[in-house]
C-alpha cells in the first residue's frame, strides 16, 4: 500500500502565493488562455488584504476587492487552486521547463463532504488565539478560516488538537478524517510567478515600545481588525478594558528606517495606512483625538498627498518626531516620549489612552531556498532581487521566474496590482518565446 | 395560457458598513421581499464574496429564480461580477440588475439614515421593476484585430510594445518626435544602477528594432479614430519632413496611451526663477551637467561650488497667487513621487563628479519610500545637508554679489532665518500632465482632478479607462519612476493582449433596434445618430449593431417609439421611474 499519494500534473504557470498579487497574476494569465496553478500555504486563498478594513486613498472596502478576486480565482476555468500547501522545490529543467514539488498538508477534513456548517467548530473544546485576528479573538482547533474563505471548508489544527473526536461525532456529513495523509504533487510548468508577499515586523523586537507588556499598545494590523467589517467587538474599544479610546497615538516607522533593528528601509505603506486608520477612527469616534508621530509623511502615490491634506483638515494631529519610548501609567494609559522638532526642540511626554504601532513590512526570503539548481537572488535585506530594474519590474535572476507585489519589496495595493499584471504580461511573452503554446 | 410569473431574488449588500452604516439594509430587504414576484430577499455582509455568490446560485437552483437584483456598490465595480454569478446560476446574465445604493444612497446621504434608506429602497424597487420586464440578451461576437496601437515612444510605450510583440501581437508604435526614447533619453545617471538615461532608453530601442512585428512611426501623430474595442480604425499622420505628409490607416484591437508627462515649468519669480541669476530647474541642471562634459561644472562662466535644492516646486501646491495681469497657474495638489529620489540621486552624482561641492536640500518631507531610503541615508552620510522647512514658511531666494542664495527657516533652529549663499539654486520640479488637447478629444480620454488620465479603479482596473479597449500606461496616468513605469506598461500590455489574442470578443448587447411595424421613417434617428449607425433598408430605419454604441440618442427623437434600446426598453424605463416615485 502506498502511503504517500503522488500526482504529476502539467500547467503553463505556477503562481506561488494567493494574495492580491498572486490572484491577479493567475486570473490575468487565465484570461489569456494559460493554465495556471495557484498555490498558497494557508487553508484559504486571499493573503493579507481581506483582513483590512477600508483601503487608501479611496477608502473603498478591502473585501469588495479581494473577496471578488478570491471568487474569480476559484471559478476561473483556467485556474486551479492548491491551498494548505508548501512549495518545497523548484527545479529549472530548461527554458520553459520547470518542475515543482509541492507538499499538501492534510486538512483532516474531506472537502467534498464538508459544507462549512460549523458544527465541528461548536463541538471542539480547544480554543487558541486566532492568527487572522492577531490574537484579538480565539478560534477552535477545528475551524473554518473565516466567513468568506475560499475554499470555505473546515481545517483541523493538528498541533492543538487533543483527538477527543468530538468534531468527528458532531459532523453531519462525516467529513472529518484523521486518516488523511499529506499529498505530494509534482508539477510540470512552463514558468513561475512568485507572489509570496511580506511578513509584518514583530513589534516585540522594539523593546522601548513594550508591545505585549503594556495593555494598551496595539499593532496597526490589530487596529485594522478593530475597524474592519468583521471586527471582533463590533465597536472600537480598548481591548484591555473595553473603554472607548479618546486620545490615540500612532508611532510611525515601528521597525522601519531603524538601523538598530536591522531595517534601515522605509516600508512604503505605513504613513498611508496610519492616516487611513486615523480617518476611520474619526469617523466612528468623532470626539476622539488622533495624533501621528512621524519622521516624514510619505504620501507619494496617486491621490495620496490629497489624502494627507484631507486628514489634516479632518483634525488628525501630526507631530514630527519619532517616538523614543513608551511608559505605562497605573490606569493603563501610555506616556509617549518624543522629540518636538517643530516647537522648542525639547523631549516631550504626552499621555494617550491607546498607542498603535505602525509596523513595517519585512521580506519572506525562504522561497529562494526552494530553487535547487538555479540561484534566485535576494538583496541584502532578503527581498527578491530583480534582474535589471531598468528593463523590467518583474523579472528575477532566473529566466522564466517572475516576482510581483511585496515579494520584491514593500508595496501598496495599486502598485502590487500593477506588478501582478506586469508579471502576467512578461510571463506570457516568455511562454510564447519558449514555445509553450497556451491551451485554447 | 398564463405565462409563468417572474421569480426574482434580491440581495441587499451591507458592504461591510459602507452601506449599512447609513442605510437600514434589513428594512430595505424586508420591504423588497413584499414586492410582487420577489421570491427571496436577503441582506448579506458582502454580496460579492464567494460565499454570498454561492448562496445566490443555490437560491436560484432551489427556489427556481429566473432573475436577480443586487443592491450594492456602483455597477462599475461589480456588475460584471454578478452577471457572471447569474450565468453560473444558469440564468441569462442580462436577467440581472445592479442597483447602486452605496455611492448614490449611503455615501451621498451620510448622516441622514432615514433619507438614505428611502432612496436605497427606491433604487432597489426600480431594479426589481427592471428585471420584471427583462428579456434574455445575447452578446454580439466580433472578430478582433490582432494588432495594438501604442501612442508614445518613451519608456512606457516602448516597454508596452516589447511585451506585446513578445506575446505575438503586432504593434504600431507612434511617436511624435523624430526618435524614440522620450524623457529618459535626456536624463543623466539614473537610479538605482547609475546607468545613463540614453543607455536605458537605447537598450529598449535596440531591442525593439529587432522585432519583426513592430511597426514604428516617428514624426507621427494620431489624426483620427473610429471604431471600438476589438476594431479600432486609426489614421496616423506621418510627417518625416515638413510639407511631406503621409496617412496610414491601421486596424487594432486596443490602444495603449503612453504619452508621458511634462516637467513643471516654474513661473517667473517663483523662488526667483527667471529673475535671480543662478536659479534653475532640475532639467536645466541636467543639461548643464551634460554640457560640462565631465569637466568642472560651470554656470555662466563661474565654477559651481555650492548648490541648494528646493524641493516640491510645482507639487504639493496650495493656491499660488497670480502676478497682476497674469492668469493664475493651475494648482498641482499632488506629490510628484519621483522628485525626492531624483534630486538626491542627482546631488550624489554631482558630489561624486565634482569634489568639494556642498549640496543643501531644502525640503518639506523627504519621500524616499522603500529602498530609496538607503540613498537618502547615504547622501546624508556623504555630507549633503538636509534642512526641513514648514510649508507655510517657504525659503526665499536672493541675489548677492553675483551669487545667489536662499533664506530658510529651519524648524530645528527654532525658525531662525538661515542664509545660504550658493552658486546655483535648483528648483526640484515635478511632473505635470501633458495637455494633449487634440488626442484627448479624438480618443475621449478621461482625465482626473489632478490632470492625469484617470483609470477605472486604481486597484481593480488600474490601466483601463471607461472606454473599452483604451488603456493608459506610464506617467500619463500619474507620476512614476522608471521601474514603476515599466510595471504599468507591462500591465497595460497584459490587458491589451487579452483583447488582441482572443479569437472573438464579446460586446455589450445594449444596442438600438427598430421595430419595422412602427417605423414611419421620418428620418430623425438617422440625423441624430452620432455614429452613423442607422441606415435605410427596405423603406425602414435599420441599425448597424456593429457601429451602434447604445447611446440612445435615436430613442429620444423617435415619435413612434419604433427604435428602442435592447436591454433598456422604454417600458422598462417607465416602470423603473414609477417604482422609484411610488
Amino acid at each position: 500500500m502506498e502511503l504517500v499519494q503522488k500526482a504529476e500534473t502539467r500547467y503553463d504557470v505556477l503562481v506561488v502565493g494567493a494574495g492580491l498579487a498572486g490572484m491577479e497574476a493567475a486570473v490575468d494569465l487565465g484570461d489569456m488562455g494559460f493554465k495556471v496553478i495557484l498555490v498558497d500555504k494557508e487553508p484559504s486563498i486571499g493573503g493579507h488584504m481581506y483582513l483590512l478594513s477600508k483601503v487608501f486613498p479611496s477608502l473603498d472596502c478591502a473585501s469588495c476587492i479581494s473577496g471578488t478576486k478570491m471568487s474569480t480565482s476559484s471559478h476561473h476555468p483556467n485556474v486551479t487552486l492548491l491551498t494548505n500547501s508548501d512549495v518545497t522545490q523548484i527545479v529549472k529543467e530548461g527554458e520553459g521547463k520547470f518542475r515543482a514539488e509541492v507538499h499538501e498538508r492534510p486538512r483532516y477534513v474531506d472537502p467534498s463532504l464538508c459544507t462549512s456548517c460549523g458544527q465541528c467548530e461548536e463541538a471542539c473544546p480547544i480554543i487558541v488565539p486566532k492568527e487572522l485576528d492577531y490574537g484579538l479573538r480565539g478560534r477552535k482547533a477545528v475551524y473554518i478560516p473565516f466567513d468568506t474563505a475560499v475554499p470555505k471548508k473546515a481545517v483541523v489544527d493538528i498541533d492543538h488538537c487533543i483527538f477527543c473526536l468530538q468534531c468527528e461525532r458532531a459532523c453531519p456529513g462525516g467529513a472529518i478524517d484523521f486518516m488523511q495523509e499529506p499529498r505530494e504533487h509534482t508539477l510540470k510548468v512552463g514558468a513561475v510567478i512568485l507572489a509570496v508577499g511580506f511578513e509584518l515586523f514583530k513589534p516585540e523586537r522594539k523593546k522601548e515600545y513594550h508591545f505585549g507588556e503594556f495593555a494598551n499598545v496595539l499593532t496597526s494590523m490589530q487596529m485594522d481588525r478593530l475597524l474592519g467589517p468583521t471586527r471582533p467587538y463590533n465597536a472600537l474599544v480598548r481591548t484591555s478594558d473595553g473603554k472607548e479610546p479618546q486620545n490615540i497615538a500612532y508611532a510611525l516607522c515601528t521597525g522601519s528606517r531603524d538601523r538598530s533593528l536591522d531595517n534601515p528601509r522605509c516600508s512604503q505603506v505605513c504613513c498611508m495606512y496610519s492616516m487611513k486608520q486615523a480617518q476611520l477612527i474619526l469617523g466612528s469616534l468623532p470626539a476622539a483625538n488622533v495624533t501621528l508621530y512621524y519622521m516624514d509623511i510619505r504620501a507619494y502615490g496617486k491621490g495620496f498627498e490629497e489624502f494627507y491634506q484631507q486628514s489634516k483638515a479632518m483634525g488628525v494631529r501630526f507631530v514630527r518626531g519619532k517616538v523614543a519610548k513608551l511608559e505605562e501609567n497605573a490606569n493603563g494609559d501610555v506616556e509617549v516620549y518624543h522629540e518636538d522638532t517643530q516647537g522648542r526642540g525639547m523631549v516631550e511626554k504626552s499621555t494617550h489612552d491607546l498607542v498603535v504601532l505602525s509596523v513595517g513590512l519585512l521580506p519572506k526570503p525562504e522561497v529562494a531556498r526552494a530553487f535547487t539548481n538555479a540561484e534566485l537572488k535576494v538583496d541584502e535585506a532578503g527581498w527578491i532581487q530583480l534582474a535589471d530594474e531598468d528593463e523590467s519590474a518583474v523579472r528575477t535572476s532566473i529566466d522564466g521566474v517572475f516576482a510581483a507585489g511585496c515579494a520584491t519589496g514593500p508595496k501598496d495595493i495599486p502598485d502590487s496590482a500593477l506588478e501582478a499584471a506586469a508579471a502576467a504580461s512578461e510571463c506570457s511573452a516568455y511562454l510564447t518565446r519558449t514555445r509553450v503554446a497556451p491551451d485554447e | 395560457m398564463s405565462e409563468r410569473r417572474p421569480r426574482i431574488g434580491v440581495y441587499v449588500c451591507h458592504c461591510g458598513g459602507n452601506i449599512s452604516d447609513f442605510v437600514d439594509v434589513a428594512e430595505v430587504s424586508k420591504a423588497l421581499g413584499e414586492e410582487a414576484d420577489v421570491v427571496v430577499s436577503k441582506d448579506l455582509m458582502f454580496d460579492c464574496s464567494d460565499a454570498s455568490q454561492s448562496e445566490m446560485i443555490a437560491d436560484a437552483k432551489e427556489k427556481g429564480l429566473d432573475r436577480i437584483v443586487v443592491a450594492a456598490c456602483s455597477p462599475k465595480l461589480h456588475e460584471a461580477t454578478f452577471r457572471g454569478t447569474a450565468k453560473r446560476a444558469g440564468l441569462n446574465p442580462y436577467m440581472f440588475y445592479h442597483a447602486n445604493i452605496r455611492e448614490q444612497a449611503s455615501w451621498a446621504h451620510e448622516g441622514d439614515r432615514k433619507g438614505a434608506t428611502a432612496k436605497a429602497l427606491g433604487h432597489a424597487r426600480a431594479a426589481v421593476a427592471y428585471v420584471s420586464l427583462a428579456e434574455p440578451l445575447e452578446r454580439p461576437r466580433i472578430e478582433s484585430s490582432k494588432a495594438v496601437l501604442v501612442i508614445g515612444g518613451g519608456v512606457a510605450g516602448m516597454k508596452a510594445a516589447l511585451d506585446l510583440s513578445g506575446m505575438g501581437v503586432h504593434v504600431y508604435l507612434v511617436e511624435r518626435a523624430a526618435s524614440l526614447g522620450g524623457h529618459v533619453a535626456e536624463l543623466g545617471k539614473v537610479y538605482p544602477y547609475g546607468r545613463e538615461g540614453p543607455a536605458v532608453a537605447g537598450r529598449l530601442v535596440d531591442e525593439l528594432s529587432g522585432r519583426e512585428n513592430v511597426t514604428i512611426f516617428t514624426n507621427a501623430e494620431v489624426e483620427s479614430q473610429k471604431g471600438y474595442i476589438g476594431r479600432f480604425e486609426v489614421v496616423i499622420k506621418v510627417s518625416p519632413i515638413p510639407g511631406a505628409e503621409e496617412r496610414i490607416t491601421v486596424r487594432v484591437a486596443s490602444v495603449v496611451v503612453a504619452t508621458g508627462f511634462e516637467s513643471y515649468r516654474p513661473l517667473k519669480g517663483e523662488f526667483g526663477y527667471g529673475i535671480v541669476k543662478g536659479v534653475i530647474d532640475l532639467p536645466e541642471l541636467l543639461a548643464l551637467q551634460k554640457g560640462s562634459g565631465g569637466g568642472a561644472l560651470e554656470y555662466e562662466g563661474r565654477v559651481v561650488k555650492d548648490v541648494a535644492f528646493v524641493y516640491c516646486v510645482g507639487s504639493r501646491q496650495k493656491d499660488i497667487p497670480a502676478a497682476s495681469g497674469e492668469t493664475p497657474a493651475r494648482v498641482n495638489k499632488y506629490c510628484s513621487r519621483y522628485c525626492c529620489n531624483a534630486a538626491i540621486n542627482e546631488s550624489m552624482v554631482l558630489s561624486k563628479e565634482h569634489k568639494g561641492m556642498t549640496t543643501y536640500h531644502l525640503y518639506r518631507d523627504i519621500r524616499t519610500y522603500g529602498r530609496n531610503e538607503l540613498m537618502y541615508e547615504q547622501a546624508a552620510k556623504e555630507g549633503s545637508i538636509f534642512i526641513r522647512f514648514d510649508e507655510d514658511n517657504p525659503p526665499e531666494v536672493f541675489q548677492k554679489d553675483g551669487r545667489c542664495g536662499v533664506t530658510v527657516r529651519s524648524a530645528l533652529l527654532e525658525n531662525q532665518p538661515l542664509q545660504l549663499t550658493v552658486d546655483l539654486v535648483v528648483l526640484v520640479t515635478g511632473m505635470v500632465p501633458r495637455p494633449n488637447e487634440g488626442l484627448n478629444g479624438l480618443l475621449t480620454l478621461p482625465i482626473g482632478s489632478d490632470g492625469f488620465y484617470r483609470e477605472i479603479h486604481q486597484k481593480l482596473r488600474p490601466v483601463e479607462t471607461n472606454i473599452g479597449g483604451l488603456l493608459i500606461a506610464g506617467t500619463s496616468q500619474g507620476p512614476k519612476d522608471i521601474r514603476e513605469t515599466l510595471a504599468s506598461a507591462s500591465a497595460a500590455s497584459a490587458k491589451a493582449a487579452s483583447f488582441a489574442l482572443k479569437k472573438e470578443l464579446e460586446l455589450e448587447p445594449f444596442v438600438a433596434v427598430v421595430d419595422p411595424q412602427l417605423c414611419h421613417l421620418n428620418g430623425a434617428c438617422i440625423k441624430e445618430c452620432p455614429y452613423d449607425a442607422i441606415e435605410v433598408r427596405e423603406g425602414k430605419a435599420w441599425v448597424n449593431t456593429a457601429k451602434c454604441k447604445g447611446c440612445g440618442a435615436c430613442v429620444a427623437v423617435c415619435p413612434t417609439e419604433a427604435v428602442q434600446l435592447r436591454g433598456l426598453r422604454n417600458a422598462q424605463v417607465k416602470a423603473m421611474i414609477q417604482a422609484m416615485v411610488r
